[in-house]
């Protein structure tokens, strides 16, 4: 097996601490002082500040490493809708209740979707509707075979 | 769209048609209230009402749990040994997987473009770290290195070898840096601090137990010999099996090379300066003891 180039060079580090021991023309006895290229500096403090607000993915040519799709720009005509959540994710959630209870929750469901569910899991499941809070809740662990399945809308 | 939205839907639609609803209208749906069963009633419930016969247990005077009749019980025939002695008062780092930081950066959260500190992970709500219950910040744990493929400068606090392999076949950096408690407090949330107007503190050294593991190259430590950690990362590319690419080359370089000095918290900004939010200024000191202290 061929070894790359061994960089014996040494890697420079830049190490980013300009301490500045300039004295500026301010009278002695003053402990703070003034200001040097204020903008500079001023970004890295910027950098540090949270955003407030969940940001836009960027874009990826289909799935992304991680193996999230972003969704479709058109989304097909169907008569039901899953919008995505805040944090651009599919909205199927898995739970375990009492150590060996699987419960799959669909959420933010627009529309009529009963037909799908029929086809997706070929027989009739255990669920609750709740027309409210627009959740359904199906017995057993669905996630991947869902998200799988609502990505590609 | 080609539906119409409507909280409440069918049911609701219905509910409005029906009377109105008070106590004689509602029953809870069937098989969901199963009748209590009392004690002692009945032709086999009655007589000795489940109690048995005679004795403490018909008699209610049964000694404390974990008695064995007299011979030693187990809980005082075993030995102590302190396995949780100051489990309260040891340090913990939390974990962040390879999966986690690819699907953070995937969804835009975190910069590959900047070097990614702990202030940037916090920005990007990727992990959550408490530095006043004894977190003394992040592990970069192996779980995810198969999928992982973003080329990222990244300073955690402690690194699994298989994660630092994976981030640098991929052509990043890794380098490992300890953060005293205040200094992980003013990390994580800057804005509070600057805002309290104190002055930037200079951050603190490891303490004795810590000290060989970031003076460690194949840590990757920030107090190690870089000459060490070249020749690790050409040690670990072997062991991994992949080619050490040259980052040297990369037109990231000046990014990926950027490393803090052992004193410093934030990029850009050294110890002792006082940083005004408000008017967007900073302020530095002057006083030659103050640049002294801060300096050393």
């Amino acid at each position: 097996p061929t070894i790359s180039n061994p960089n014996h060079a040494r890697i420079h580090f830049s190490l980013s601490l300009p301490l500045q021991k300039q004295t500026l023309c301010s009278p002695a006895g003053e402990a703070k002082s003034g200001i040097l290229a204020p903008t500079e500096e001023y970004t890295f403090v910027e950098q540090l500040i949270p955003p407030s607000r969940v940001p836009f993915p960027p874009k990826h040519d289909g799935p992304s490493p991680f193996g999230w799709t972003p969704p479709s720009e058109v989304p097909l005509a169907f008569p039901y809708m899953i919008c995505r959540s805040r944090m651009h994710n599919v909205p199927v959630y898995t739970y375990l209740t009492h150590g060996s209870r699987k419960t799959t929750l669909v959420h933010k469901i627009e529309g009529d979707i009963w037909e799908y569910l029929q086809q997706l899991t070929g027989k009739d499941l255990p669920t609750q509707v709740n027309e409210v809070t627009m959740t359904i809740r199906v017995k057993g662990h669905f996630d991947t075979a869902l998200k799988e399945w609502l990505v590609k809308k | 769209m080609s539906f119409t939205r409507k909280p409440g839907g069918k049911a609701l639609d219905i509910l409005q048609n029906l009377p109105r609803i008070s106590l004689a209208n509602l029953r809870p749906e069937p098989g969901t209230k199963k009748a209590e069963k009392k004690r002692g009633r009945g032709q086999h419930g009655g007589n000795r009402s489940g109690r048995g016969h005679k004795g403490e247990r018909q008699r209610g005077n049964r000694p404390r749990l974990g008695f064995e009749g007299g011979q030693t019980p187990f809980y005082l025939a075993i030995p102590k040994y302190g396995y949780n002695e100051g489990h309260s008062r040891r340090a913990q780092y939390q974990p962040l997987t390879l999966n986690r930081l690819q699907y953070l950066i995937d969804l835009g959260r975190v910069d590959p473009t900047q070097p990614i500190d702990l202030t940037q992970l916090v920005n990007g709500r990727g992990v959550t770290i408490q530095p006043q219950k004894r977190d003394y910040g992040v592990q970069l744990v192996g779980e995810g290195a198969g999928i992982f493929a973003a080329k990222v400068n990244i300073e955690v606090q402690m690194a699994s070898e298989e994660a630092i392999a994976a981030i640098e076949r991929n052509g990043g950096m890794v380098t490992t840096g300890f953060y005293d408690p205040r200094s992980l407090a003013v990390l994580c949330k800057p804005v509070p601090f600057f805002i309290s107007g104190q002055p930037i503190p200079k951050r603190m050294l490891p303490g004795e137990d810590m000290v060989p593991y970031y003076t460690d190259a194949a840590n990757r430590g920030y107090l190690a010999d870089p000459e060490k950690i070249q020749k690790a990362r050409i040690a670990l590319a072997q062991k991994y099996g992949y080619i050490l690419p040259d980052i040297s080359k990369d037109e990231l370089f000046h990014m990926l090379s950027m490393i803090k000095d052992p004193r410093q918290i934030f990029f850009g900004l050294s110890p002792g300066w006082v940083v005004n939010m408000a008017e967007k200024k900073i302020l530095k000191p002057t006083d030659d003891k103050l640049l002294q202290y801060y300096s050393s």
